[in-house]
């Protein structure tokens, strides 16, 4: 969990900056490993706006709260409608609110609610924020599917039809188990399923075995098992992947029979 | 190198090995990627317009404040539609999930909410140019249906195990 503190100066021993918005940095601080990253305030030049700024930098960090010595109203109630929480008024080095914070002794500031943003306006800086996010999001996704279409690429080139073909038999039973079997081992971002998925339909393989794997893609993990395991329990996590795949090739089976049934 | 470069890294070092050995072949591979991402180019536009418009109206507290709340019905489709509209990798659901776990929330809705995490609303532009809108709108109802099914199955075979020993932390927030 990241957090972010206002500061003048570069490392753990500084002290907390009176002022979020127009503080030379914001701390970004891993409270797992304590690492820190020193991010130059965009607000810090303290033009008009400069508040928001420094919101839209700690909401881009993707930080679950802010420790400053003083928080605007409009910077609190914007960081609290992004489910960050505030925590004004305080001083002394950032190792000692860091570990008041950790100990829970510190008080969260309470935003005001305000009528003016209620209703259907949309402000700037709402709209400054989902562009960051949007972004954000988006170049996220990019790198690997890129890979993804170049390793396609590299599959048109090299890999003879034949091969994949000898691989999906066209009995529909057997290539939704494949399809579902392949969707479980790989895993990540959807998009990166529905790329390969029409790809493989382009080499003739059936619709069958795509739908599974696009479903399986998602339901099913093999790779993230451990991670699910750790977090809600060994038979929470094989009983519903296991269920997830059974699902997944019902499912598939259902919708390619459905389309034939519709489009005959 | 951040762990979400290394398979772009890979593919990077794949082609350089590939067209030092044939590179007439490597290049036909690199035109056929070209042709494969300029045909994505407009769903992919629509993509980001779709996230910038889910950002603008839901916001990731408003999420939560969906899952592991309500029984019966609402319940159900209050998980489906947190599955439905949550974003970014499973990885980072995780810690909430186990959060809410201990908050008190069911296992079928944490496994509905998993489920539905296969319908994107801001991915269908893409989905849609590959196969069509009918093959998605079946496949999107097809897949909540499922993961009902699916939760109340796991709900009802994992019982309420008593708290795990590995649910000791959740300091913080």
């Amino acid at each position: 969990m990241k957090i972010a503190i206002s500061t003048d100066g570069t490392d753990l021993e500084a002290e907390v900056a009176q002022r979020f918005g127009t503080s030379q940095y914001l701390l970004i601080v891993d409270l797992e490993t304590m690492s820190f990253d020193t991010v130059p305030n965009p607000g810090a030049t303290g033009q008009r706006g400069a508040g928001m700024q420094a919101v839209v930098l700690a909401i881009s960090k993707d930080v679950k709260a802010v420790l400053t010595g003083h928080c605007s109203p409009a910077a609190t109630r914007q960081l609290t409608k992004n489910g960050i929480q505030v925590y004004a008024g305080l001083t002394g080095t950032i190792k000692d609110v860091i570990n008041n914070y950790k100990s829970g002794d510190l008080k969260e500031s309470a935003a005001d609610v305000a009528p003016t943003t209620r209703g259907a306006k949309i402000d700037t800086i709402t709209v400054l924020i989902a562009l960051t996010s949007s972004a954000r999001q988006f170049a996220m996704m990019l790198p690997i599917l890129i890979s993804v279409v170049l390793l396609i690429g590299l599959f048109n080139a090299f890999v003879p039809k034949e091969f994949l073909l000898s691989i999906f038999s066209g009995n529909p039973i057997l290539d939704t188990l494949v399809g579902a079997c392949f969707g479980s081992i790989f895993a990540g971002n959807p998009i990166n399923s529905y790329v390969i998925g029409g790809e493989l339909l382009g080499y003739g393989v059936s619709l069958f075995a795509v739908t599974a794997l696009i479903i399986a893609w998602v339901s099913v993990g093999i790779i993230q098992l451990p991670a699910e395991i750790a977090a809600l329990g060994g038979k929470f996590a094989l009983i519903r992947n296991g269920l997830s795949f059974v699902m997944a090739i019902g499912i598939a089976i259902i919708t390619v029979a459905a389309i034939n049934l519709i489009l005959r | 190198m951040p762990r979400m470069l290394i398979f772009p890294a890979s593919v990077l070092v794949l082609y350089g090995i590939l067209y030092a050995i044939y590179p007439d072949k490597t290049s036909m591979a690199l035109k056929s990627s070209g042709n494969i991402f300029l045909s994505m180019l407009i769903p992919l536009a629509l993509v980001f317009a779709l996230m910038l418009v889910l950002n603008l109206f839901l916001k990731p507290a408003q999420i939560v404040r969906f899952l592991g709340k309500g029984a019966g019905i609402k319940g159900i489709l209050l998980s489906a539609a947190a599955g439905i509209i949550s974003m970014g990798p499973i990885y980072a659901w995780y810690p909430l999930l186990k959060q809410l776990r201990q908050k008190g929330a069911g296992n079928s809705m944490m496994a509905i909410f998993l489920g539905n995490r296969a319908v994107k609303p801001f991915l269908l532009p893409i989905m849609i140019s590959y196969f069509g809108w009918i093959f998605v709108l079946i496949l999107t109802v097809l897949n909540i249906i499922g993961s009902v099914v699916v939760g109340y199955s796991v709900g009802a075979l994992v019982r309420e195990e008593s708290n795990s020993p590995s649910e000791r932390d959740s300091a913080g927030t």
